[in-house]
């Protein structure tokens, strides 16, 4: 008896997407970030080796695995200071209800943490619920204020962000609300498209002169970060470097956006894993690694895949989508609602809608009154505390007594391609592939 | 009033200058041989009066609040950006971006401007005595954009809601991008606009009011879901 | 991406202080191109005569080279050398076809290469700033009509002297170019030409705008054409300046990406990618705009 057979390449999924673009003529535009399947070598490809015979591991409590982390010291009159090393990236009030922004505020001003604006400015809010709070000057500047800008503890360049490299953003109709069409400056219900470059720069030539304005109009006291979507990662933090960055931030592939066409989400970018080996490599080679700190985001989720990125170079981590996660993203709760956007629990990607069940990627006051703001700050800070204490584990296993001691030689490569990239032998031949 | 000599110093040493001034009360400030430094009155949030006796780089008068700014040579890239309001005016050429994601506020230049001319505008009014060149108006939301000579390509391409006008030919209109007719009274107001902030010399060499085109946004791109597609592929 | 100037004088002078007035805009625009700077500078024209600037090696090597390339150079009518950091400069032979002479001279050593050659045109550059250029080769003394120059910041390609700008067209007497800008369809313009036997020396896409005006030239377009021609023809991001011995011009992109502002009197014509860089060189009452989106212009000496 002859069994149905499926094609590995005209997969169901494909199927349904081409006869989609059949009747409607436009291509798919969701939230979310990368979807399909991972068989690039990741954070999962490292495992990290504990101390044993050769090196002797702390113990928890008493001996004490410090996670303060400093930020901005290359330039900056006032770096920031953090008690952890992991952050809230930027995410609009727009693409997130007021609630949700809110929320991530208090969380991370209770765990000691930063949150950063987004794509549309800043909101009194934040400012008043964040304990250190990042200000994101982006392509479209939204919302842009000197004001604001001078309210900030650090101001944070974006030239990308890893979902959608090399594109502007993208706020669907339905969440410009009459508050987002204000502070945007737009028309309600527009489709908003973000442009893709910034209007008074084009070009690392350029953002030299670009940030020294940014230095000027905040008195050379708070650190300048810069943004990249992960690229050529290489080539772009060396650009960065030379001119004048406090702070890099590389974005990798896996990271999310609220709305933007698939195809980028699936085809753009540099893995996070790949990313933060470039980025290392490129500051080692021009003598700058130690004096340009380097934050990695794209698909944090734990703090395993923290920790790794730490030990292979970066001073902390941004997390975006783990935090909307933690406000309750893709929970088993008002299963209805998900069905009735074509979604569901764990499968919902459908922040693009505004129609988030939860109350997180929406501007509907109904919806937003799920997301409960003490609730959802006490969720969000459990997990940056969470995370930490992951951290810390990790790092008192491998002896360190400062979570920032971590090194690539704390890890071993699981498969080859984990080795070519990171430099890193592989377990069990004691050698480095690739290189 | 204030002198400031920039020879020999630094864009920062002038800022600070320039803001100390300030501090003590004066407001009347003029930057001597400025040699079209960068970011020169940068962020100045009050009602100061900057004269700068020459040409400027990038960015002069970017992120100022309520300050005028006074430029007697040619600005360079972004000239007044970001402002959220204020007053600043070029005798001579702007480079690209000239008021670039204003707020509001007013920018005049007498003479021409490069590329990109008011892009991201949020609001405010841009006026160009002279020409503009390639995608001036382009993604610019609110606000009014008046050019008395020529436009160059791509004029106005994927506006929201800035209305336009332009004195001269326009080489070509942008993405939804349409020609409309004024309101009646519109011609005036654009009279009184244009003798308010220009110098009746420069105001008289340029074309009546009535021979100005309107140009605003077609509002196909506002909205994703149209089957537009000739539209979206040049679009996007 | 980096920062570009020229220099034209207009008053009928043969020796202008164009070293000078081009290290003094090229020391203007020093931060926005830290890695490398380098000009190119057109003289006296000896009649019957070529000069040539040979790049001797790569980190010092070049020294034990000399005899090697003066025996080389000497065939061709090689006279009055003089070396200067990594350079061997010399006059030589006129002839219309340099290849043999290339050849010969690249032929000593795989780092050997000539940076240029022509009736007027000496091109020297290397790593560091403009006012490490002028340590090393007394830009300032320099005496001429017209000029251009360049200081560096890398992209995508290495930092090290072949890779530095002004790019001589390599082969074509007297035509060089500045490139500020990215040519995005860079790799696959240089496999048509290397399919047609043209050989790169660096992995700078600038290198190509060297390459295709001079494949323009020789199939007998003019200056200006060619240089309009490159609107359609290369892809991404441009402002060029293009010098001959008898012509100095530029060329803006279709979408006016990268800044180039100039300044024409009846002395002279100054071109920047920044207005500071006119200020600090040149005094004087004189209005600089900004060049439009596909704009060319060329000014003859």
């Amino acid at each position: 008896m002859s069994e149905l057979q499926i094609s590995g390449i005209f997969a169901p999924r494909v199927i349904e997407e081409i006869q989609a673009k059949a009747e409607s003529g436009l291509y798919s535009i969701r939230g979310f970030g990368t979807l399909r399947e991972r068989r690039w070598a990741t954070f999962d490809d490292l495992t990290f080796l504990p101390c044993t015979l050769t090196r002797i591991p702390l113990e928890g409590y008493r001996e004490k695995c410090s996670t303060k982390t400093i930020l901005g010291t290359r330039f900056a009159k006032k770096p920031i200071e953090l008690d952890i090393p992991v952050m809230i990236t930027g995410m609009s009030w727009g693409a997130l209800s007021y609630n949700a922004k809110v929320a991530l505020a208090k969380g991370a001003a209770a765990a000691g943490s930063s949150n950063t604006t987004g794509d549309g400015g800043m909101l009194k809010a934040e400012r008043d619920n964040s304990r250190t709070l990042i200000y994101e000057v982006l392509p479209s500047r939204y919302g842009i204020n000197v004001h604001h800008m001078r309210m900030a503890d650090a101001i944070e360049l974006t030239i990308g962000q890893g979902a959608k490299p090399g594109t502007g953003g993208l706020l669907l109709g339905s969440k410009v609300s009459d508050g987002i069409a204000e502070q945007r400056d737009l028309p309600i219900g527009v489709d908003q498209r973000s442009p893709a470059r910034h209007p008074d720069f084009l070009g690392p030539d350029d953002m030299i002169i670009k940030v020294e304005e940014l230095r000027e109009a905040t008195d050379w006291q708070v650190p300048i970060f810069i943004k990249l979507g992960a690229s050529r990662v290489y080539d772009d933090v060396k650009l960065a470097a030379k001119a004048g960055a406090d702070v890099i931030v590389v974005d990798g592939m896996e990271g999310g956006t609220g709305a933007s066409p698939a195809i980028f989400q699936e085809h753009t970018g540099m893995p996070t894993l790949a990313a933060v080996c470039e980025a290392r490599c490129a500051l080692q080679d021009i003598g700058l690694y130690g004096a340009v700190q380097l934050i990695i985001a794209g698909g944090i989720r734990d703090g395993v895949d923290a920790a790794k990125a730490m030990a292979l170079g970066a001073d902390a981590c941004y997390i975006g989508t783990a935090s909307l996660i933690a406000l309750n993203c893709n929970k088993p709760i008002y299963e209805d609602d998900y069905r009735a956007i074509g979604a569901a629990p764990h499968a919902c990607h459908h922040c693009h809608t505004g129609r988030c069940p939860v109350g997180i990627t929406t501007q509907d006051a109904e919806l937003m009154k799920r997301l409960e703001v003490e609730q959802g700050a006490e969720r969000v800070r459990n997990l940056l505390q969470v995370m930490t204490l992951e951290i810390q584990m990790l790092a008192r296993a491998c002896g360190k007594s400062d979570v920032h001691h971590l090194e690539p030689e704390d890890m071993a490569a699981l498969t080859l391609e984990a080795s070519a990239i990171c430099g890193i032998p592989l377990v069990g031949t004691r050698k480095v592939f690739g290189r | 009033m204030a002198e400031i000599d920039a020879a020999g110093q630094t864009t920062r040493e002038i800022n600070r200058a320039i803001r100390q001034f300030i501090a003590e009360s004066c407001k009347e400030i003029t930057v001597r041989n400025p040699g079209a430094r960068h970011n020169l009155a940068v962020a100045i949030l009050n009602d100061a009066h900057i004269r700068v006796a020459g040409s400027a780089g990038y960015y002069c008068g970017g992120l100022i609040d309520g300050a005028s700014i006074e430029i007697e040579g040619s600005a360079g890239w972004g000239v007044a950006e970001s402002m959220l309001t204020g007053t600043v005016r070029v005798h001579g050429n702007a480079g690209s971006g000239a008021a670039a994601a204003i707020r509001a506020g007013t920018v005049v230049i007498h003479g021409d401007a490069a590329a990109r001319l008011g892009v991201s505008m949020k609001g405010g009014l841009v006026i160009v005595a002279g020409n503009c060149g390639y995608m001036a108006g382009f993604m610019a939301q609110k606000g009014t954009l008046i050019v008395c000579g020529d436009a160059g390509e791509a004029f106005a391409d994927s506006m929201y809601a800035t209305v336009c006008y332009v004195g001269g030919r326009i080489a070509n209109l942008g993405t939804d991008a349409v020609i409309a007719p004024m309101d009646p009274g519109e011609a005036e107001e654009l009279e009184k606009t244009l003798s308010a902030h220009l110098p009746a010399a420069l105001r008289s060499a340029k074309p009546a009011a009535n021979d100005f085109k309107k140009v605003i946004a077609g509002r196909k791109l506002w909205n994703f879901d149209k089957r537009e597609w000739r539209i979206w592929q040049e679009a996007l | 991406m980096c920062g570009i100037v020229g220099y034209l004088d207009k008053t009928g002078a043969e020796d202008g202080n164009i070293g000078s007035i081009l290290l003094g805009m090229l020391n203007a625009l020093a931060c926005r191109g830290p890695d490398s700077a380098g000009v190119a500078l057109f003289g006296d024209h000896q009649p019957g005569q070529l000069v040539a600037q040979v790049k001797l090696g790569d980190n010092g090597k070049g020294a034990q080279r000399t005899g090697e390339v003066r025996a080389i150079a000497e065939k061709f009518g090689a006279q009055e050398f003089t070396q200067t950091g990594a350079y061997l400069r010399f006059i030589f032979r006129e002839t219309d076809d340099l290849k043999p002479f290339i050849a010969g001279v690249e032929g000593v050593d795989k780092d050997v290469e000539v940076v240029s050659v022509g009736r007027r045109l000496e091109i020297v550059k290397q790593v560091g700033s403009p006012a490490r250029l002028e340590q090393t080769f007394g830009i300032s003394a320099f005496h001429g009509k017209h000029g251009i120059g360049h200081t560096r910041l890398s992209t995508e390609s290495v930092v090290d002297l072949s890779h530095s700008q002004p790019f001589w067209s390599h082969g074509f007497a007297d035509l060089a170019i500045v490139h500020n800008g990215h040519i995005t369809n860079y790799h696959q313009l240089r496999r048509r030409y290397e399919q047609r036997g043209v050989r790169f020396y660096t992995e700078n896409d600038s290198e190509v705008v060297a390459v295709f005006l001079a494949d323009k030239l020789r199939r007998g377009a003019e200056l200006r054409a060619a240089m309009g021609s490159m609107i359609a023809e290369l892809d991404g991001s441009f402002s060029c300046l293009v010098a001959t011995d008898t012509a100095l011009g530029f060329v803006k992109d279709t979408f006016s990406l990268k800044p180039l502002v100039f300044a024409e009197t009846d002395r002279f014509v100054a071109l920047a990618t920044e207005e500071i860089a006119i200020r600090g060189a040149i005094q004087g009452d004189f209005v600089v705009r900004e060049a439009q989106a596909k704009e060319v212009q060329v000014w003859l000496r």
